[in-house]
């Protein structure tokens, strides 16, 4: 039994937006669509004052609010932790947009595209109709997952089946594995570290973990 | 694309833009709706009031509800999959209450016999409930899933509906009862918003939340329902029906500015938060932020 | 490399930005680019792990954008100006390629060198040499042809690390600088944005030495990203650097004390004991003209380098006789004299710049100063080695880094000495841990800086200085920025001490000249080309900048799209852009930024998909334009002596050298087997089908490259520092030499020639610069900075829509960054409208509300106004460069400004609710 999830170690992240980017190129998302972003967060008072950088994204939740209104059970949870949307069943009807606390989830409801009203090369390479007037969101790359159950390979480990975000991340700062393999680079940093899950206190058991500090 | 010109927009709750008009058009017209049908199987129950003609009004409201849903939802041809969850999906149990309200309503209209009256004015409630479930399930909009959100929901149909009431009574003879019932609701309306209110400002909202209800609250405490309820009192003491209508129109209107602002003004997004910031090297950890949220008590747990 | 039916993953490299080059993979789909992926083959020789940054993911986007050039395009309309339309013609390659060539022609025919002494050829390249590794085989042509004027600059040189290039590779052989980050444990970063600017490379580097446990301080006016991961902000008012690390030296100095310095380095690897005369000159040997030292073994001065000396550091001694030499080899005799050695004329020297005072200065609390000065000191564990390679080397893992603004413009000299020395007085420089030079420009052997290293004068390294004796002084500028003639340490070496001259003169001197001048007058060259460049854009004072570049008689520029530069141009040639050309480049060794590897080697650019349009590959296009100007037989050996940037084509035991007219893919692969054979010292060979498949080919090198102390130690040099007498020396000289042609107008530069730096009210240049105007300080109270974003950093991104998208990310990136308090006096909200006013013009943005940057202080990320460029031209965000003059009165003596104006700002427009 695999359990996925992610470790973001926000020491190391500087913002640059490479995951955010590497995202959008893997999964060809429309302008305006981030299902990956970081945040760019100030806090205090001049001179005393921070500022962190936070990636964010679906955070495929153990106890998915958006799994629980979804009317038509096109969202999913599944048993190796990632959270899918079935584009098919969907209906667009943004109940699980107003579920999520993490911002995660979008909806296009007509193609649109980087320069104008008419799609470049890349773009119609790569047209998908089937995402239109649907949610949609990070998937863990699900694609890449779903490979790794075929050829044996292992998610953050091997590149060819882990999340474009986690291998683009120049920082350092992205991790993915099986959490419940104590041996998984997921497993022992959150063993070393002190960590933290977004909005925890709502309940929903996210599975990305921030790192903010050495034990 | 337009690009949010405020950086505060990326990262503080930011109002949600997915559920316009048309979806606080369900929640005003379907949850006026089924207010309608509860408080005319009570008339029907208290008075032997003929209810089918609110009955008809009552369904068409909820059709007209979720017909609005359906000119906003992504993909319209295949809505009837919106049955497929009844397990967890409180949208999926709002539909299939208003199909059996509909086929109770059908069977009410078409034999006026109080069953099935009694029953299209439980499902009715029925359906305002599972209005109110939808909005607690959501997560992602602190101003819904406060567990004061509900009962405001459920006051605000009633009072609807007791107010569609007493407009339609206007000039019949049975116009004290929907009025004794739009006091009752309004007073309980008062209470239960105020209650909600107060909590959100306690307990830590979203600032634009609180920005959004603190425009309407004077409008809605008074002109929503202590003045509605005082006219409608009055209008019993010195009998004078018209009195009462006016307090309907008064009542129902404010109703569903309320319902309006809950569902697109107010209905401000989580945000995002740490508990702590990060260390960078040598130092001590952050203290934590949450960015655009407002409360009196004490600081995020 | 074909995965499934119609998918191709293509090797390839990213080197866009000065950071580079990293690797990346071109996901090909049945033609179609449409994904940048990592390369994880270099995984493990690259230090960035085979990770590309940000930007490289807009590369997609960039070969699609439907506004590019698509083909050659002519002027019709003859006018040219901002509000001209160019009349853009589409022509073939033939036309463009017979016009540019017969332009060429005609001024070869006038002489390559023009009446007024200066080169008819002008080219401009952009972004810090990075379009070398984009333009195929053009240098070979540029070689081929004869002189060139690089001299216009667009931004690079001077608005960059510019007298750190300078200073840097003057002292320690270190065009750019860093810290040793993987060893390093404490780094004060003075504006150093190393987490924006230092690409994957330094990103990682400092990640990890983050997640070790290092600290770094960021001393900036602003909370930039990298004073975001920093441990520590440091407020300090702008341009008011030297103060701070004045006080530094002063708490090292005179607080600690020599002996808790290293004593062994400044004894031995600088020039710490030689002895300073009276008239502020080295005491010399009179038999060999050596600097003298103190020997305490014999009690007594002796020449520098005496077998067995044991030269004293700190003192004052007497000195029987010896002479000291001047300007113009003037020799003075001393007898018995006092000669204080230079450490002891640097302690006294620094006696003045206390903690406290340097409070008043710069706007950071004395305790604050005096505690990070001893957390260095701390922290460089003088008396730590460690073992590198079998080699036992001092271990001092501290650094002080500095960034634009700092180390370029008044008050960057004093920065780059004070930064130095505040390495050598713990025996940093040079050494594992401490603060590193990673390449030379200015010098010889560009790839390998320690076979720069050689004995030169007084026990120094080597330096060539542009002459400023009376015979050998250049009255005849050779470039129109008068580079040889004003400044000496720029050096000689071609194209690269031309574009590190001062490249805002050539703009400047085409308008107005200073009253004094005796010069030739500076004409405007016959032809004009440029590549990567957007001077419009990327310079100062760009509205009026625009004007000039307009009455140049004849452009060809390589283009993109259209933008602010080309808007003046007579032809446009859309070549092959990054995913759709080959070209060979250098990667590894030591380079650029953090670029520092274990490994060396070459990477290959590729074809990934077929290019846009008309679009050709810049390799066809400069052997069409040899052949065209008459220049192919020049063109092919210039190649064959490996101009094109890799390796020569024949050497030791092979013979790959080109003739006639070879194509595109002939050159490289040839490139490519002469390129595998050197690295391998003769092991292997590769052609260009091999290279297309792995991309890269790399051998390991010694982490020992890194360090240029031992090379110094092994030749027993001694580092130039802390007295800098020869700078001395040659700034008198110049002088001599400009007042011998009756010109004062370079006086103010002249007087930064000094041994030891002296403050003096930096930020007052700058308003004194506005009240030159007739303009009043009060009037414009505030600093307008300016900074930078990884999604930018590079500028030839404007058009690609989503780094447009993303950057938005980053807060501040809609506009212009105000101090919240500030803004709320102002009567400003966040998203505000705001008008940014200097006394030459006005820029406008939204405004971003922050605490994390003083409240005297906006900062704009990015260069940005355009008007011309698509896309970019639509976002309506601000430029600093519109606003800030070029002058020579914010001209340092290495001939650099800084990006920084005083500015009045105000709210002109709400934001919409």
């Amino acid at each position: 039994m695999k359990r996925y999830a992610m470790v973001i170690d926000l020491r190391r992240c500087v913002g640059c937006q490479t995951c955010t980017a590497a995202c959008k190129s893997a999964n060809a998302t429309p302008p305006g669509v981030q299902w990956r972003r970081v945040l760019d967060l100030e806090s205090g008072e001049f001179p005393d004052v921070r500022r962190s950088f936070v990636p964010v994204a679906c955070m495929h939740c153990a106890n998915p609010p958006c799994e629980e209104v979804c009317p038509t059970t096109a969202t999913k949870k599944r048993a190796d932790g990632l959270v899918t949307i079935d584009y098919d069943i969907c209906i667009g009807c943004a109940n699980c947009i107003m579920a999520c606390p993490y911002d995660a989830r979008s909806i296009v409801h007509e193609p649109r595209y980087a320069y104008g009203s008419r799609p470049i090369a890349s773009e119609a390479a790569r047209a998908d109709s089937q995402r239109i007037g649907v949610a949609t969101k990070c998937t863990f790359c699900k694609d890449r997952i779903d490979l790794a159950e075929r050829t044996g390979q292992v998610p953050g480990r091997d590149h060819e089946v882990t999340p474009a975000c986690v291998n683009s991340c120049i920082s350092g700062a992205m991790h993915f594995g099986d959490v419940l393999d104590p041996e998984s680079n997921v497993a022992r940093l959150l063993a070393d570290n002190e960590s933290f899950r977004m909005h925890e206190e709502l309940g929903t058991a996210p599975s990305v973990h921030y790192l903010l500090d050495r034990r | 694309m337009s690009i949010p010109a405020r950086s505060v927009e990326r990262i503080a709750p930011r109002r949600q833009g997915n559920w316009d008009w048309r979806a606080a058009g369900n929640f005003i017209a379907g949850g006026g709706g089924g207010g309608l049908l509860a408080n005319a199987a009570m008339l029907a129950v208290w008075l032997g009031l003929d209810a089918r003609p609110p009955l008809v009004v009552g369904l068409v409201m909820i059709g007209i509800g979720l017909t609005c849903v359906w000119f906003e939802i992504g993909r319209p041809w295949r809505a009837m999959n919106v049955f497929r969850h009844f397990g967890s999906s409180w949208m999926t149990r709002e539909a299939y209450v208003a199909l059996l309200a509909m086929c109770a309503g059908v069977v009410a209209i078409a034999h006026g016999t109080l069953p099935a009256v009694i029953a299209t004015g439980l499902l009715g409630l029925m359906f305002m409930y599972a209005q109110g479930r939808i909005l607690a399930a959501n997560k992602g909009i602190p101003a819904w899933r406060h567990p004061r959100c509900l009962p405001l929901v459920l006051a605000t149909g009633l009072a609807e509906g007791a107010a569609l009431l007493a407009l339609a009574a206007w000039g019949a003879s049975w116009w004290r009862h929907p009025a004794a019932l739009l006091v009752v609701f309004c007073l309980w309306r008062l209470w239960a918003w105020r209650r909600y209110f107060a909590a959100l400002r306690s307990d830590g909202a979203p600032s634009g939340t609180i920005e959004a209800f603190g425009g309407i609250a004077t409008m809605f405490v008074w002109a929503g329902n202590a003045v509605p309820a005082g006219l409608a009192v009055v209008a019993m003491l010195i009998t004078l029906p018209w009195l009462a209508a006016l307090a309907g129109i008064l009542a129902l209107a404010s109703g569903w500015w309320m319902k309006y602002t809950l569902v697109c003004q107010a209905a401000f997004t989580q945000g995002f938060a740490l508990p702590k910031q990060p260390v960078r090297g040598k130092g001590r950890a952050g203290p934590a932020v949450k960015p655009g949220w407002q409360w009196s008590s004490w600081l995020m747990r | 490399m074909a995965d499934n039916a119609g998918v191709r993953r293509v090797p390839s490299y990213c080197y866009n930005c000065v950071a580079g080059p990293d690797f990346m993979k071109v996901k090909v789909e049945n033609g179609v680019a449409t994904e940048i992926e990592p390369n994880f083959d270099a995984e493990h020789v690259h230090p960035a792990r085979g990770r590309v940054c940000v930007k490289a993911y807009g590369l997609v986007q960039k070969t699609y954008n439907p506004e590019r050039v698509r083909t050659p395009m002519k002027r019709t309309n003859p006018k040219k100006g901002r509000n001209e339309d160019p009349g853009f013609v589409p022509i073939s390659w033939d036309e463009a390629l017979d016009l540019v060539a017969e332009k060429l022609a005609a001024a070869r025919a006038k002489g390559l060198i023009d009446e007024s002494g200066l080169p008819r050829l002008a080219v401009s390249l952009g972004h810090g040499g990075t379009p070398s590794n984009y333009m195929g085989t053009f240098p070979a042509f540029l070689a081929a042809w004869g002189p060139v004027d690089y001299s216009f600059g667009s931004g690079q040189g001077v608005k960059c690390v510019h007298s750190e290039h300078l200073y840097g590779e003057f002292w320690h052989r270190a065009f750019t600088v860093a810290a040793d980050t993987p060893h390093c444990r404490y780094n004060i970063a003075v504006g150093a944005n190393v987490d924006v600017t230092g690409g994957p490379c330094a990103v990682i580097r400092h990640a990890d030495a983050r997640v070790r446990g290092y600290k770094r301080v960021q001393v900036e006016p602003h909370l930039s990203t990298t004073g975001a991961c920093s441990s520590e902000w440091v407020p300090i008012r702008p341009k008011t650097d030297p103060a701070f690390l004045f006080a530094l030296i002063h708490v090292l100095v005179k607080e600690h004390g020599l002996a808790k310095l290293d004593v062994p380095f400044l004894r031995d690897r600088t020039a710490s004991p030689y002895l300073v005369g009276p008239d502020g000159l080295y005491l010399r040997d009179p038999a060999s003209g050596k600097p003298l030292v103190w020997d305490e073994a014999s009690a007594n001065a002796v020449p520098h380098d005496t077998p067995g000396a044991v030269p004293a550091v700190a003192g004052s001694f007497r000195v029987a006789r010896a002479v000291s030499v001047d300007a113009d080899d003037e020799h003075r005799e001393h007898r018995d004299v006092d000669g204080v050695t230079a450490y002891e004329m640097l302690a006294r020297h620094i006696g003045k710049y206390t903690p406290e005072w340097a409070e008043g200065v710069c706007d950071v609390k004395a305790s604050t100063i005096r505690r990070i000065a001893n957390e260095y000191l701390e922290a460089a564990s003088i008396g730590e080695t460690i073992t590198i390679d079998g080699q036992v080397l001092p271990l001092r893992p501290v650094a002080v880094t500095l960034g634009k603004s700092v180390n370029n413009g008044w008050g960057a000299y004093e920065c780059c000495w004070a930064r130095t020395v505040l390495a050598v007085l713990v025996g940093a420089l040079e050494n594992p841990g401490g603060l590193l030079g990673t390449t030379v420009r200015l010098n010889k052997t560009r790839d390998n800086r320690h076979l720069s290293v050689a004995p030169g004068e007084d026990g120094f390294m080597v330096q060539y200085f542009n002459p400023t004796s009376k015979e050998e002084w250049q009255t005849t500028p050779a470039t129109r920025n008068l580079h040889q003639t004003l400044v000496p340490i720029v050096g000689n070496n071609g194209a690269w001490s031309q574009a590190l001259g001062p490249t805002q003169l050539a703009w400047m001197f085409q308008g107005e000249r200073p009253d004094d001048w005796s010069l030739p007058m500076p004409t405007l060259p016959d032809v004009w080309l440029v590549y990567r460049s957007n001077p419009s854009i990327s310079f100062w004072d760009t509205r009026h900048l625009a004007d000039v570049v307009a009455k140049f008689p004849f452009m060809a520029c390589f283009a993109y799209t259209v933008d602010e530069t080309n808007h003046m141009a007579d032809v446009l040639l859309p070549e092959a852009t990054d995913l759709e050309s080959e070209q060979m480049i250098r990667v590894g060794g030591t380079k650029y930024m953090e670029q520092f590897w274990d490994h060396k080697g070459v990477a290959l650019r590729q074809k990934a998909v077929e290019p846009q349009g008309e679009a050709r590959d810049f390799t066809w296009i400069a052997t069409e334009l040899a052949r065209r100007s008459g220049l192919l037989d020049k063109y092919v050996s210039a190649i064959n002596k490996g101009v094109a940037g890799v390796a020569p084509l024949k050497g030791d035991g092979y013979d790959f050298s080109l003739a006639g007219e070879p194509s595109p893919e002939r050159i490289w692969d040839a490139v490519c087997r002469a390129a595998t054979l050197t690295l391998s010292e003769g092991r292997e060979e590769h052609g260009i089908d091999w290279y297309r498949e792995h991309g890269f080919y790399t051998v390991p090198i010694s982490r020992l490259e890194w360090y240029l102390t031992p090379t110094l130690a092994r030749q027993g040099l001694r580092y130039e520092l802390p007295y800098q007498e020869r700078l001395l020396r040659t700034g008198r000289e110049l002088g001599r030499r400009m007042h011998e042609s009756s010109m004062n107008w370079w006086n103010k530069q002249l007087a930064e020639y000094q041994a030891l730096p002296e403050w003096h009210d930096v930020p007052a240049h700058w308003i004194r610069n506005l009240e030159k105007s007739g303009a009043k300080a009060a009037d414009f109270p505030f600093w307008l900075l300016t900074t930078k974003s990884m999604q930018y950093h590079a500028g030839g991104n404007a058009a690609i829509a989503m780094m447009g998208e993303i950057a938005q990310n980053v807060r501040g990136h809609t506009g212009v960054i105000i101090n919240a308090d500030t803004a709320a006096n102002l009567g400003i909200a966040d998203g505000d409208r705001i008008e940014v006013r200097s006394h030459i013009g006005a820029t406008y943005g939204r405004a971003t509300l922050v605490q994390g940057v003083r409240p005297d202080t906006l900062v704009i990320i990015g260069q940005f106004d355009h008007w011309a460029t698509p896309y970019a031209k639509d976002l309506g965000m601000p430029s600093l460069n519109t606003i800030a003059p070029m002058s020579l009165d914010l001209t340092d003596a290495t001939g650099s400004g800084a990006d920084i104006v005083c500015v009045a700002v105000r709210r002109v427009e709400a934001m919409a609710a």
